[in-house]
């Protein structure tokens, strides 16, 4: 009879694992999911990480031309999936073209170590399948209202790490920051909260190492 | 299989809950109805039941059963598969076959069908194409499902995601979309006792419908992958 409790079986030295690690991006639209994207891809090619990108448009390519164009990152290193007028559905119910997409991937590049996969925007209860990450990320800003985080939407509440952008904006917005941070630290239970302003590149040195100590974690 | 577990093998399979991709497919649709030929519940149904007609009785319903009758000779559904590739002219409908083949392969792959995941290597190595009617054959046979079964199966998926596609592009509402299905029934009947083609000479005339696939490769317009 087996038992579970015993020590058996010897440590094994960790092995690289043989796909990249997959993070996804939700939020939603105009939150900044494109802008953090184009903020963390240097920051992680500046690490060393072998890393590529899947884009999940409404209705056009236009975030994966805009990272193709940005220079960032080699083309063929980002890829569009089409969602068919359902983000959400792309990246829970029915996320296998997401998961093909990563594949292919992972076939085209040997030794690939991260996969930033960036949702279609879409609203509070979006979340990613378990089945496609290993980590996802949702990003709200201040300007959609500070009261986006005690609506306790899923994406607020389930992700592993969720990012309020556009920090500068609060005062122009009428939105009470610290209020705001401060609940949704207390409907996330203590799950990470980090602020950011995208657009300058404020706070996303955090979101990186986050990202690195829970997916990359030695490399 | 008992007739019960037959019918939860095609309510499982034919349910838009099990994730086959195709929700981002809309099959020239979406062009259809950016260029104004499409424009109501009306012309959907029309051209859904063209699409049933003069596509899927003669094109992809031979290649669905032959790999059905294949069943675990893999390297025959690998021929079909082939034939089935190099027969659909507009890219997007053949790239869309085999994204969806794929799709659904690896689903079936991760539950344990058998023969999945040494078709879905074979794709992968580029031995075979994955195009969707070949990969949804060999599956029924491999899943226990009947002829009949699975020309429902596959007929009913073409029909649902189409009006589907409609309903969310915001040509009709969701009773017209029931309604649409349910007068479709009386075509899928006729699709199914129609002459069966040999593989070798599937054939299909959906003009509008290609040419609106061809188009969209280039179309600024891309909710849909066709």
């Amino acid at each position: 009879m087996n038992d579970i409790s015993s020590n058996a079986i010897p440590a094994q030295p960790r092995e690289r694992p043989s796909t990249a690690a997959r993070v996804g991006i939700g939020g939603p639209v105009g939150s900044g999911k494109t802008a953090l994207l184009e903020q963390l891809i240097p920051r992680f090619l500046a690490r060393g990480t072998d890393l590529a990108v899947i884009t999940n448009d409404i209705a056009t390519k236009e975030d994966a031309e805009r990272v193709r164009r940005s220079g960032l990152i080699a083309p063929e290193r980002v890829l569009a999936v089409e969602t068919g007028a359902c983000p959400h559905s792309a990246i829970r119910e029915d996320p296998t073209l997401n998961m093909q997409s990563a594949d292919d991937l992972d076939r085209r590049f040997p030794g690939l170590e991260l996969i930033l996969i960036e949702s279609g925007g879409d609203n509070l209860a979006s979340s990613f399948s378990l089945d496609l990450v290993d980590y996802w990320l949702f990003v709200i800003d201040v300007a959609g209202g500070d009261d986006i985080p005690r609506k306790r939407g899923l994406g607020v509440l389930s992700c592993d790490l969720l990012v309020i952008n556009k920090t500068d904006l609060a005062p122009y917005v009428r939105v009470d920051l610290p209020r705001m941070v401060r609940e949704a630290n207390e409907v996330r239970k203590g799950k990470p909260v980090l602020l950011t302003n995208c657009a300058i590149g404020d706070g996303v040195d955090a979101v990186v190492e986050q990202i690195a100590r829970e997916v990359l974690f030695d490399r | 299989m008992t007739d019960t577990s037959t019918s939860l093998a095609l309510l499982q399979f034919g349910d838009s809950f099990f994730p086959s991709g195709a929700t981002s497919f809309s099959w020239g649709l979406e062009t259809l109805r950016a260029d104004g030929h499409v424009t109501g519940a009306a012309e959907v149904e029309t051209l859904i039941a063209g699409q049933l007609r003069q596509r899927w009785a003669s094109f992809d319903r031979p290649a669905l059963l032959a790999a059905f009758r294949a069943g675990a000779d893999l390297d025959r559904v690998a021929e079909i598969d082939r034939e089935l590739d190099a027969a659909t002219l507009a890219r997007e409908a053949r790239e869309g076959g085999r994204r969806i083949g794929g799709a659904l392969l690896k689903v079936h792959a991760g539950i344990g069908t058998p023969g999945a995941a040494d078709y879905r290597d074979r794709v992968l190595r580029g031995d075979a194409s994955g195009q969707m009617a070949a990969v949804q054959g060999f599956l029924g046979a491999a899943t226990g499902l009947d002829e009949t079964t699975l020309c429902a199966l596959s007929a009913y998926g073409l029909a649902v995601s189409a009006v589907s596609a409609a309903l969310r592009v915001g040509l009709l509402g969701h009773v017209d979309s029931q309604a649409i299905l349910v007068r479709l029934r009386a075509v899928v009947d006729e699709a199914v006792a129609s002459p069966l083609p040999a593989v070798t000479g599937v054939h299909a005339y959906t003009p509008m419908a290609e040419i609106a696939m061809m188009r969209h490769e280039t179309g600024s317009g891309r909710m849909f992958a066709n």
